[in-house]
């Protein structure tokens, strides 16, 4: 363990834990885009900047994202110093810049009283801010069916060769982590469809409910060594089967509804 | 032959010294790459193929010489005739025979080919004289211009290879490593880190596997320096490199090649598999137990990785995005192990520091700057090529003395240093002392080594567009100061361009400028704004004038000039030949006529016309 | 489109079977049909082990890979520093309006791609144009036809 003062307040963390873990757990609010504990950090939106200084750096202040940088002993940290205010003001203003009908990004930025962008909007921006969250989450699902494509200013997020992704299995892990919401999904009749590519989707037995994509419930019976059976009762009525097999609960259940 | 032990390498040396000596007389072809592109090759065939059908006295076919860069790009093809130096420029294939007659047969000079400074007929003889070379001092361009390129037989003559016996007979890690921080070796690549420290580092991890990997990933536009180490004298690099791997303990190396040079990619190659032959790479190196093994690693068109982190992505095979490097590649590098990587040009200094030792480098350069660096000189200056000086010396001594100053004699305006990540800086700075913190605190930066001069017709405001333009295609786009930070700040030096923008735009660059030298990931982003701030500290009035009178002074953003044609015109047509829209009429003989309303400002009838009648206002 | 893969397995026999391998086998390909086919890139990333997606990152992401055919004769325009004060820009725009196409782009008959490049270390030459492996420099905007020659 080690001990650290953030924002005038003396903290312990374990040696090597990133800043903004800590940071979270002492409940103090710094933003982050493209930060998911799931995945390795990346630092890439860069909004969880902190200064950091030592007594022994005699005044001198760095700028650091917390998400990467390592705790350790002595280390003074100010989450809201004046530069990184400035910093992380200047940061929502060049994402509303190009994101100018984003509806979190343009939330964010009135945050810090940004409420349009001090700089020359970018006429075909889109709603993906290229935090990479996606990518990174499939390939921590095991699938890498997506990835970003291109660089610089141009870069992307898409399937390889911009056709239905082979690996894809539709779990739908990128969609519902997407901190724009801007990748786009459907579900109607039986199909899911998303990335330009259609999965059948499995029927609840109990309900008829749909629920995961066939070709996902067969991976995850296979790499997690699940029976498929599993996969084709909805959590509902698992939790409803599992309800009726235990008396005490049903019996419970029978006082409160009368 | 497999050298068994460093006493063998000593007989060895002997024996191709003894070779190198029975023709006295060489005729040195520069192959490098200006002379390549002025046609040297050609230059060097016709020698090999009059060579073929003659006997001279005392030469033979072998004692010419295909050889790295000597320097003097500028009035390429060069042929070089040894022992004198008696210079050749600007040698074309019909020259051969005469030089092969009077020169190699008779010993005579062939004045019309020799250099001449001022034009006005007055010429040097040897390159030793001229002041290009005179006021320079070589140690990692030692060898080019000198042996061909990538022989090992003409490298191990001159002593090469002796400072990897030296190490393996009679040297430890600690020891080596000593001696380079004992020199003071600076890392030549841009920043300037200390490179034993680095090496240190290194050996105290505790790991099984360590690599060495050296950058040759030139990316900084205007430096060519690297290239023609590469090329030329590519085993400086692998004796450097395995001197590393020995002092570090690694027994794996890289060699990251940009792949705008290919010809480098094929010398290495060839020197790898030479010194794997001969016992001086590979497995166990000259009879001992230390085995160190090279690979190429091809770079694939990206600047961004010119960067640590970056690179190794690249050498294993992914998309070259850095990471945050709160814990050091030289800790956790290519494949999370710990890496040593240096720059071509410090691996080259390596072996002749463990030669001639720490406190002879020491006694060059500057004290906190030891040795020295090389520079191409390229831009608006006479004298464009590839430059060693000893640290320290002043911008005025390399770009008057050396570089012979502007070109027509027009006003110096600015030098470019550190190619993107760099700056411009002023007449007024010119008796900076070239040193690594000397052009940090003014603003600009070491890099590695290009050195660009602008004179009156280069506008600045320009000069900082383009370096953001370049900027904004080679980003990785992950971090979002830099992709959409630089991507903003391009946008705004357009509309100063333009004539677009006010003076509060200005203070939002400089505004911006710093949140992205604070805010983004890696070093291409952090010094990405060094370019345009520069340019607006020293050439303020340059900006005012492209937003107060919408003029540019340097006659080069076209939203802001005309062009016009003078009665000077004789109606030689070449203007009308170029003119992609039609914009220019006239018949033969006639003075043309330039409608504006089609012009395009494309400059192209300004660039061809011969008679100074298409003006710029 | 569908193109002869035939020589895909002597290229990848050049080298270890593993991801490492990934960008030295793409500029193999690239070598060889001047472009990287999707067909290359799909069996690329079976033999190499590599997700598709990654291979495609990587072929998007350097400069050096072109995922459209290019021209018989590539003109690239050397953008360094010094070209670039020394007229580049001028030369570049002249090539495209004679060509009528832009840089990065193939004339239609597949005869022509403009590319401009970062630097080639031939400042001293500057400006400086390669059309496929040979350099010619300095160029002057009037040269367009030299360089185009065989048009």
């Amino acid at each position: 363990m080690v001990n650290l003062t953030i924002n005038g307040k003396v903290v312990q963390a374990e040696e090597g834990e990133v800043l903004l873990s800590v940071i979270r757990r002492e409940k103090i609010d710094v933003p982050a885009l493209c930060h998911h504990e799931a995945v390795e950090a990346f630092g890439a939106c860069r909004l969880c900047v902190v200064e950091i200084t030592r007594q022994e750096w005699d005044g001198w202040c760095d700028y650091v994202t917390s998400c990467l940088y390592p705790a350790s002993d002595g280390l003074i940290v100010n989450t809201h110093a004046a530069k990184v205010n400035d910093l992380r003001k200047t940061i929502v203003d060049l994402f509303l810049a190009r994101h100018p009908k984003c509806p979190e990004i343009i939330e964010l930025a009135a945050e810090y009283g940004v409420y349009s962008t001090t700089y020359q909007t970018v006429v075909d921006g889109d709603n993906c801010i290229l935090c990479g969250l996606c990518t990174r989450i499939c390939d921590r699902m095991g699938f890498h069916a997506i990835s970003t494509v291109g660089r610089g200013h141009g870069k992307e997020v898409s399937p390889p060769l911009h056709k239905a992704p082979p690996d894809c299995t539709g779990c739908l892990a990128c969609a519902q982590n997407c901190p724009t919401s801007f990748i786009e999904y459907s579900a109607a009749k039986g199909f899911l469809t998303i990335w330009d590519k259609k999965f059948e989707l499995l029927k609840c037995s109990g309900c008829g409910k749909e629920t995961i994509t066939k070709v996902f419930a067969e991976h995850l019976c296979q790499e997690r060594k699940i029976p498929f059976e599993y996969f084709q009762i909805c959590d509902e009525c698992h939790r409803k089967q599992l309800a009726a097999t235990m008396g005490e609960i049903t019996s419970w259940d029978r006082e409160a509804a009368s | 032959m497999q050298l068994k032990n460093p006493k063998q390498l000593a007989t060895l040396q002997k024996k191709y010294k003894a070779a190198e000596e029975r023709f006295p007389k060489k005729v040195l072809i520069c192959c490098g790459p200006g002379c390549l592109a002025s046609g040297a090759q050609k230059i060097s065939d016709k020698f090999k193929q009059v060579l073929k059908d003659k006997r001279i006295k005392g030469f033979s076919v072998e004692a010419l010489k295909e050889t790295g860069c000597h320097g003097f790009c500028e009035q390429g093809p060069l042929v070089i005739i040894e022992p004198d130096g008696t210079f050749y420029t600007r040698v074309k294939t019909k020259d051969v025979e005469e030089i092969i007659e009077m020169s190699v047969r008779k010993g005579e000079t062939i004045d019309r080919l020799l250099y001449s400074p001022n034009g006005d007929g007055q010429r040097i003889q040897r390159y030793h004289d001229i002041d290009f070379y005179r006021h320079q001092d070589r140690i990692a361009l030692a060898n080019l211009g000198k042996i061909s390129q990538c022989n090992i037989e003409e490298y191990i003559a001159l002593g090469g290879y002796q400072a990897l016996a030296k190490v393996i007979s009679s040297m430890k890690p600690d020891q080596i490593i000593d001696e380079i921080t004992e020199s003071g070796l600076r890392g030549r690549g841009g920043a300037g880190f200390a490179a034993g420290r680095k090496w240190a580092t290194c050996r105290k991890i505790e790991s099984d596997v360590r690599y060495v990997i050296c950058n040759g990933d030139e990316g900084d536009p205007g430096a060519f320096m690297d290239r023609a180490i590469m090329e030329g004298d590519p085993h400086a690099i692998l004796e450097g490199m395995v001197i590393a791997a020995f002092a570090v303990g690694s027994s794996q190396g890289y060699i990251y090649v940009r792949e705008e040079y290919p010809l480098a990619v094929v010398n290495l190659q060839k020197a790898i598999e030479q010194a794997e032959e001969m016992g001086l790479l590979g497995d166990n190196i000259l009879g001992s137990d230390f085995s160190f093994k090279i690979r190429i690693s091809r770079g694939a068109g990206a600047f961004v990785c010119g960067e640590s982190s970056a690179l190794m992505k690249s050498v294993a095979g992914e998309v070259g995005e850095p990471r945050a490097k709160y814990i050091r590649s030289v800790v956790k590098g290519l494949h999370d192990q710990p890496t040593v990587l240096n720059n071509v040009e410090t691996l080259a200094t390596v072996p002749v520091i463990i030669n001639k030792g720490a406190d002879w480098f020491k006694k060059i350069g500057t004290k906190k700057n030891t040795g020295t660096k090389a520079f191409s000189l390229v831009g608006k200056v006479r004298n464009t090529g590839l430059i060693e000086v000893a640290m320290g010396t002043t911008l005025r001594k390399i770009i008057y003395d050396i570089g012979g100053g502007i070109i027509d004699d027009r006003p110096f305006k600015a030098v470019q240093t550190g190619g993107p990540s760099g700056g411009c800086l002023p007449e007024s700075q010119l008796d900076l002392p070239v040193d690594f913190d000397s052009l940090t605190e003014a603003g600009s930066m070491m890099g590695s080594g290009g050195m660009i001069v602008m004179d009156d017709k280069t506008c600045m405001v320009d000069v900082a567009r383009y370096f953001l333009g370049f900027l904004v295609n080679e980003s990785c786009g992950k971090c979002v100061p830099c992709r959409e930070g630089l991507y903003q700040l391009h946008a705004l030096t357009v509309r100063v361009c333009e004539g677009r923008a006010t003076e509060a735009d200005l203070e939002k660059m400089e505004k911006l400028s710093n949140q992205v030298i604070i805010g983004s990931l890696c070093g291409l982003g952090k010094s990405g704004p060094n370019p345009l701030l520069s340019t607006m500290k020293y050439f303020r009035e340059e900006y005012l004038a492209h937003i107060r009178d919408k003029r540019c002074p340097a006659g080069v953003c076209r939203e802001l000039i005309t062009y016009e044609i003078n009665d000077k015109c004789t109606g030689c047509m070449a203007c009308i030949a170029v003119c992609a829209t039609h914009a220019i009429t006239g018949k033969k003989g006639e003075i043309h006529v330039l409608n504006q309303a089609k012009c395009t400002k494309c400059g192209a009838c300004y660039a061809v016309c011969k008679h100074d009648s298409v003006v710029v206002s | 489109m569908n193109h002869d893969l035939s020589k895909l397995p002597g290229i990848f026999d050049r080298y270890p079977k593993h991801q490492q391998s990934l960008i030295a086998v793409l500029q193999d390909i690239q070598k060889e049909y001047q472009f990287l086919p999707c067909e290359a890139l799909e069996e690329t990333a079976r033999v190499l082990d590599v997700p598709l997606s990654k291979v495609f990152s990587v072929s998007t992401f350097y400069n050096a890979f072109s995922l459209h055919p290019r021209g018989e004769k590539v003109l690239r325009v050397c953008v360094g520093t010094t070209c670039h004060i020394r007229g580049a820009a001028q030369i570049q725009e002249q090539l495209e309006s004679q060509l009528n196409i832009k840089a990065g782009e193939t004339t239609p008959d597949l005869k022509f791609t403009i590319e401009t490049v970062g630097c080639v270390g031939a400042c001293a030459k500057a400006p400086v144009v390669i059309v496929n492996e040979r350099y010619y420099g300095p160029v002057k905007v009037s040269d367009y036809k030299k360089l185009l020659r065989g048009k």
